[in-house]
């Protein structure tokens, strides 16, 4: 499969599961696409840890430290799987996975280089000795106990937004 | 609350099931909407035999070698922090949970999804021990309140409309009534956030354990089973050992067709894979993992004649397309697993004395057989048990009469006929003898059998 | 063509109809049906309740009466099923029988399974009348995997006209003895099944299996509706 391929699949299928995806050439579009996704008076939670994540903190005029308190979380994730529409988010690297899961908006930024094809390829890579945790997270939470009529953000996020840069 | 073994009870069970609108009226659209979902799921999956047969045998394989496994995940798991507990039985894993929760002094413990804690019935036990047990899956939490067992292995609450939960959440927890599903869910979050916040320690369950890094993965949507292994500073994991799978490059197999068995979804929301506690320059996991591995009669069911049930992988898609289970509901099998896979397993665990006229709960129409994301021959699995039944002693005594009566004609022309005569003669006399529901339901033999017609 | 007719005990001593319209057919297309005459039944009441001693005795004296190298024909999915399933596995301790077993099991045919296969009868441009829909039985459909045959068969008749039913292959809760020892939910999916039917608005339904035929006549029967229930050797005999 071609990078664009990968890409646009990837896309795709995160979009089927219900996730708001967006794509940017160049990494110095990320400022308006996140100016987009997130809005502005909202207490946002991001690690600022990665050229992309210290690109994205400064957007941001209400950043808190603790994600518990934040309604949104915007981090870079360790990659993303075309097969399923997958982002995947690793503990690797002192990450807090569970910031993605608390605050209502996920804002996810996932690196095009890092979209794996399949599952099988994400799990060769990661086999050997992998991190404590490992989440694959495919559209917003959901559930659909109540007559299975489908409920969007039931403990974790009910709205999940991915950026390919 | 701890829920009383019906099994032996199923007919009555079935009959006022059957006189439940509400329950039959759910059942009946939750079959066809999982019906429908499935088949759009897998449309799309090119080589679907192939990737049930590489589950399969990947399935196999884990059975084949369990105690290997099982030493290999233990070694792996404790390499990476976990402490692991086995489990001999049902009172040997609530006493050594009850044991963990209780020397850290955890109250309020929050619950993710585990058939496996309704097995050995954990709650019960955990609140008799002064302990705050909530169900954080939407379903379960919604059949705590209502002092109910699952009905059902992926939905538990499948048996209530949403007037019902409607009617509960505003009994319970004194919200304006609604019954929108999407509002019932932001009541259920609000109330549970709090719980998670404040909770001392989580329990879940494992849909798989990996034996080569010691991992356990969770399959979920919600965001529960999430929160519940990682947010408080404990987390308990109970599974039963046959969860295993080799390695994580098997996962991707499972991860293909559980979803797309179990909610007619491509992929679930989450698959968290969860290799030991936090550790140095972590910044997520609980500080203290404990696994607790049950056997609970497994062992003996892997040397015995109906160990494929052990491959089974709990998607619940045997239940959803069985005539039996989407009639009567799951409650009516009373006990833990119900449907195909129920029958089996229920049969398996808590003895036939206990269960019998559940291996009776089938057409064998096969439709069960058809869906099996890991072919588990679920109507090779029920006709055993129904011999075991047999030659165990547990049949109808009228019935043994009966079929001794019939082995002795199916081998004797002579004799077959002679029956044969005799139901005609005398079919009313049958008729008042079978009942209405048997004999009554039958047109009355010919006059002149078909062997008599032929020129 | 030789075959060897099993008529089925249901046949046989309450649907002696179905049976003679085999025949009929069989001779339409060029077979030569010897029925027989000491057989009794394949076993499966037996064997589907858990006596497998007893199944094996029906079967035994099954493989005896049906011996040699002659196709067998049944006018049942779920007899042809049980020979060619579970025969194998009642004589798997017992080298002599297993091989007879899975011969018989080679050669024995469902119906409709022989009239498309081996005698093309959906190509003589039978006649029928009416509106017709079909109940796909259990064993028939996932056992013996004959899914399409009973279809090509009905659409076939000349003047008739086929209307599909919906879920078409759920079970009619039958189930042999599961109709006699949990008659409740067996009544409640019989009637489940006689209302697909009523929905169909078909004037007849027909099936590959009397025991299911039986237990939807009874539901119709209870219900009240007037629908005409006919095995499909019966429904392509009016033809002939």
């Amino acid at each position: 499969m071609s990078g664009a391929d990968r890409e646009r699949l990837f896309l795709k299928n995160a979009a089927i599961a219900a996730a708001g995806t967006h794509s940017v050439s160049d990494p110095r579009d990320l400022p308006a696409t996140l100016g987009r996704v997130v809005a502005s008076d909202l207490p946002v939670y991001c690690p600022g840890v990665t050229e992309l994540e210290k690109a994205a903190a400064a957007l941001f005029p209400v950043r808190v430290d603790d994600y518990a308190a934040a309604t949104v979380t915007v981090e870079e994730v360790f990659g993303a799987v075309a097969e399923t529409g997958t982002i995947v988010c690793v503990s690797a690297g002192g990450r807090a996975v569970q910031a993605g899961l608390l605050p209502a908006h996920h804002v996810a930024i996932v690196r095009r280089e890092r979209i794996f094809d399949t599952l099988d390829d994400l799990f060769a890579a990661v086999s050997g000795s992998p991190p404590t945790n490992i989440t694959l997270v495919t559209g917003p939470s959901r559930t659909a106990d109540i007559e299975l009529t489908l409920a969007i953000g039931v403990h974790g996020p009910e709205r999940l937004d991915i950026i390919v840069a | 609350m701890s829920h009383e073994q019906t099994s032996l009870a199923f007919r009555e069970n079935t009959v006022r099931a059957l006189e439940d609108t509400a329950l039959r009226a759910a059942m009946k659209q939750a079959a066809d909407t999982f019906g429908t979902k499935r088949a759009d799921a897998f449309a799309p999956v090119a080589d679907l035999e192939a990737l049930r047969d590489r589950a399969s045998a990947i399935r196999e394989d884990v059975l084949a070698n369990l105690p290997m496994y099982v030493d290999r995940f233990v070694a792996s798991a404790t390499r990476a922090g976990a402490t692991i507990h086995r489990a001999k039985d049902a009172s040997a894993a609530r006493e050594i949970i009850a044991k963990i929760l209780s020397e850290r002094g955890a109250k309020r413990i929050v619950k993710g999804k585990s058939m496996v804690s309704e097995e050995v019935d954990l709650n019960s036990h955990l609140e008799a021990a002064g302990m705050e047990v909530v169900e954080t899956d939407l379903g379960e939490y919604i059949i705590q309140m209502e002092g109910e067992s699952p009905s059902h292995i992926i939905v538990p609450a499948i048996h209530k409309n949403r007037r019902q939960v409607g009617r509960l959440f505003a009994d319970r927890l004194g919200v304006p009534y609604t019954e929108d599903p999407q509002a019932l869910t932001k009541i259920a979050r609000k109330a549970l956030r709090e719980k998670f916040l404040s909770a001392d320690a989580g329990v879940s369950g494992a849909n798989f354990a990996v034996a080569d890094t010691g991992s356990l993965v969770l399959v979920t949507n919600e965001g529960n089973g999430r929160m519940v292994t990682s947010v408080p500073p404990l987390h308990v994991a109970i599974l039963s050992i046959e969860k295993m799978l080799p390695s994580l490059t098997d996962l991707p197999a499972f991860l293909r067709l559980l979803p797309r068995s179990a909610t007619g979804q491509t992929m679930t929301s989450y698959v968290s894979v969860i290799t030991g506690p936090r550790k140095a320059g972590d910044a997520t996991g609980a500080k203290e993992l404990h696994i607790v591995l049950l056997d609970n009669g497994r062992t003996e069911i892997l040397a015995g004649e109906s160990r494929d049930i052990l491959k089974c992988i709990r998607c619940g898609a045997c239940m959803n397309v069985c005539p039996v289970y989407r009639t009567v509901g799951g409650h009516a099998y009373g006990w833990t697993y119900p449907g195909p896979m129920g029958i089996v397993l229920t049969t398996l665990l808590t003895g036939m004395e206990k269960s019998h006229p559940l291996v009776d709960a089938s057409t064998l129409c096969g439709a069960c057989v058809e869906v099996c994301p890991v072919r588990v021959p679920l109507t090779d699995l029920i006709l055993g048990l129904r011999q075991r039944k047999v030659r165990d002693r547990f049949s109808n005594p009228r019935e043994r009469l009966g079929m001794e009566a019939f082995g002795k004609a199916a081998a004797s022309p002579g004799l077959f006929v002679l029956g044969q005569r005799l139901a005609g003669a005398f079919w009313p006399v049958v008729r008042a003898l079978g009942g209405k529901d048997v004999a009554g339901r039958m047109p009355a033999p010919a006059k002149t059998p078909f062997r008599r017609r032929l020129p | 063509m030789k075959v060897l007719l099993f008529g089925t005990c249901l046949v046989d001593t309450f649907f002696p109809e179905a049976g003679e319209a085999t025949v009929r057919l069989l001779r339409r297309f060029g077979a030569e049906p010897v029925f027989p005459k000491g057989q009794t039944c394949c076993g499966q009441p037996a064997f589907n309740a858990g006596y497998e001693a007893q199944a094996r005795a029906a079967a035994e004296h099954f493989l005896w009466e049906f011996d040699g190298d002659d196709p067998i024909v049944t006018p049942s999915g779920s007899c042809a099923a049980m020979v060619k399933h579970h025969y194998p596995r009642l004589f798997r301790d017992d080298p002599k029988r297993l091989a007879k077993a899975k011969r018989a099991g080679e050669r024995i045919y469902e119906l409709s399974q022989f009239l498309v296969h081996v005698v093309k009868a959906h190509e003589a441009g039978l006649r029928g009348k009416g509106t017709v829909t079909y109940h796909a039985s259990c064993h028939l459909t996932r056992s013996l995997g004959v899914r399409e045959e009973p279809l090509t068969l009905l659409s076939s008749l000349k003047g008739a006209t086929f209307i599909p039913m919906p879920d078409a292959a759920r079970c009619c809760g039958f189930g042999g003895t599961f109709m006699a020892k949990l008659p409740e939910i067996s009544c409640a999916l019989a009637d489940e099944k006689a209302a697909s039917i009523e929905a169909t608005g078909a004037d007849t339904v027909t099936g590959c299996d009397s025991g299911c035929l039986m237990n939807i006549a009874d539901a119709m029967r209870r219900r009240g509706t007037k629908i005409r229930v006919a095995h499909i050797a019966q429904m392509l005999a009016e033809g002939l």
